[in-house]
């Protein structure tokens, strides 16, 4: 029973949905979210054992899935601006910046550590990578059906997400320092499961607009 | 002053939900301007769609105002020609031999001529390859037409006029050419008609002016009926142009048309 949690059941959910909805997807980069969502769930497993089961600090683990969230959301936001003529070296400079960044705080927390500060600055850049689209999405005359645009709503629950775990990341050592004060869960837990129910049902939304999508041209 | 713990709790409580409140407007934002998008381009879809029947009607008006001339050219010239002809050979008597030598030299004259009437009206009929032989060239053909009649002292000027890229353009000011000329033939009781076709870096302009009887500007643009004054401001607004009318009872009347040239 402590596997299900909100986060648990809202990322299996997603993982259903793009399982599902995504499977015959001709696009790489949106098939890719599948096994993102895969390793997601597992890592998200993995963490209440090492948490609950074996009493060890699941960090590493999550500083682990960093790397993947990054490289995964970075490629996805490049995949989708692909319609205007990104330039590649853009992704190369910035997954480069974050590699030097993610090695040096790890470094220098002595592996023992969130890796809070480099998180922070992912989320600052994919919030600007949503805007950045919304901003394309707003200067181009060709018109979309918004309401029912996989790519709108996967930005939309990304934007969600990173702007609204913003400030969880800004007092991430002060919220570490107490875990919990006065309530069941922390203040960031429960941020978190928020921001995580949001985050998976705008993306499970997103995969059905694109399951209808396709079929719509096929 | 210290700040407690639960204070920063609420405080990182409160940023987290006014950070997930932005994007909801943002959202909303992008959601509201796209549907502005829509409608925009579902009018210039009607704009467009609005402007090729209208050019279309324009091009069947000048077909039809073609027919019309060539009708009124066959019944009034060559059918009077023709007639002439019958006439002559009609009278032609055999036995007197003196007057068959200059029946048939009248006859072959008029012959010729309806031969040339004839030659004159087929190149008329061609009025969409006019067209295409640039606006000017269709002007001084139509006002070549319009001399034949001699009721009129007609004047036609090109300052600096080349060519119009858009043939589109040409036909709708073509056909207010047409328009402009009928109304002269028709109400202006004019007898000189001054043409001038200018053009700058920008713009090009059809002035057509007459000495004839002249009208109340305001009194007539509010009829709003046909093809009159109201349909040339309209048509000359569909090529993002202007038509400028200033007439003065018994002072004739000036029609000035400006067009932008690569709009």
């Amino acid at each position: 029973m402590i596997f299900i949690t909100f986060n648990t059941v809202s990322e299996l959910a997603c993982f259903l949905a793009g399982l599902i909805f995504l499977f015959k997807d001709k696009d790489p980069a949106w098939r890719l979210l599948i096994w993102y969502l895969l390793f997601t769930c597992i890592v998200e497993v993995a963490g209440i054992y090492i948490r609950t089961s074996l009493h060890v600090s699941n960090i590493p683990l999550y500083n682990l899935s960093v790397i993947p969230e990054c490289f995964v959301t970075s490629y996805f936001f490049y995949s989708l601006y692909k319609t205007y003529h990104p330039k590649i070296k853009w992704l190369i400079i910035w997954l480069s910046i974050f590699l030097i960044m993610y090695f040096t705080e790890l470094i220098l927390n002595h592996f023992n550590n969130f890796v809070s500060i480099t998180a922070s600055v992912m989320s600052v850049v994919f919030v600007l990578a949503s805007l950045y689209y919304y901003y394309l999405k707003l200067k181009d005359e060709h018109f979309e059906r918004l309401l029912f645009y996989a790519p709108f709503w996967w930005v939309s629950g990304t934007l969600f997400f990173y702007f609204g775990s913003t400030a969880c990341n800004l007092f991430f050592d002060y919220l570490i320092k107490y875990p919990s004060i006065s309530y069941e869960f922390s203040i960031r837990y429960i941020i978190f499961c928020i921001l995580d129910v949001i985050l998976y049902s705008f993306w499970s939304y997103a995969f059905i607009c694109r399951y209808l999508q396709r079929k719509s041209y096929s | 002053m210290q700040i407690s713990s639960e204070e920063i709790i609420f405080l990182i409580g409160l940023t987290s939900i006014i950070f997930l409140i932005a994007p909801c407007f943002l959202i909303l934002y992008v959601l509201s301007y796209n549907r502005r998008k829509k409608k925009h381009l579902e009018e210039k879809v009607w704009l467009k769609t609005t402007f090729e029947n209208e050019l279309l009607k324009t091009q069947m008006e000048v077909q039809e105002q073609t027919l019309k001339t060539v009708a009124n050219d066959l019944h009034d010239n060559i059918g009077q020609l023709l007639s002439l002809i019958t006439i002559t050979l009609s009278t032609i008597d055999l036995e007197e031999n003196s007057k068959i030598a200059s029946k048939i030299t009248l006859t072959d004259d008029l012959t010729r001529r309806s031969i040339n009437e004839l030659k004159a009206l087929s190149r008329l009929l061609h009025g969409e390859e006019l067209i295409s032989k640039g606006l000017a060239a269709a002007i001084e053909f139509e006002l070549e037409w319009l001399k034949r009649s001699e009721r009129y002292e007609i004047s036609f000027e090109r300052n600096n006029f080349k060519s119009v890229v858009d043939s589109g353009k040409e036909t709708m000011v073509f056909r207010l050419f047409q328009e402009c000329i009928n109304n002269i033939i028709q109400h202006a009781k004019a007898s000189k008609i001054v043409i001038i076709l200018e053009q700058d870096n920008s713009s090009f302009k059809l002035t057509i002016s007459d000495d004839g009887i002249g009208f109340n500007v305001d009194e007539k643009l509010n009829l709003k009926m046909g093809m009159g004054l109201y349909n040339i401001k309209r048509r000359a607004a569909m090529i993002n142009g202007t038509a400028t009318i200033t007439s003065i009872p018994g002072n004739g009347s000036v029609i000035a048309i400006t067009v932008p040239s690569n709009q």
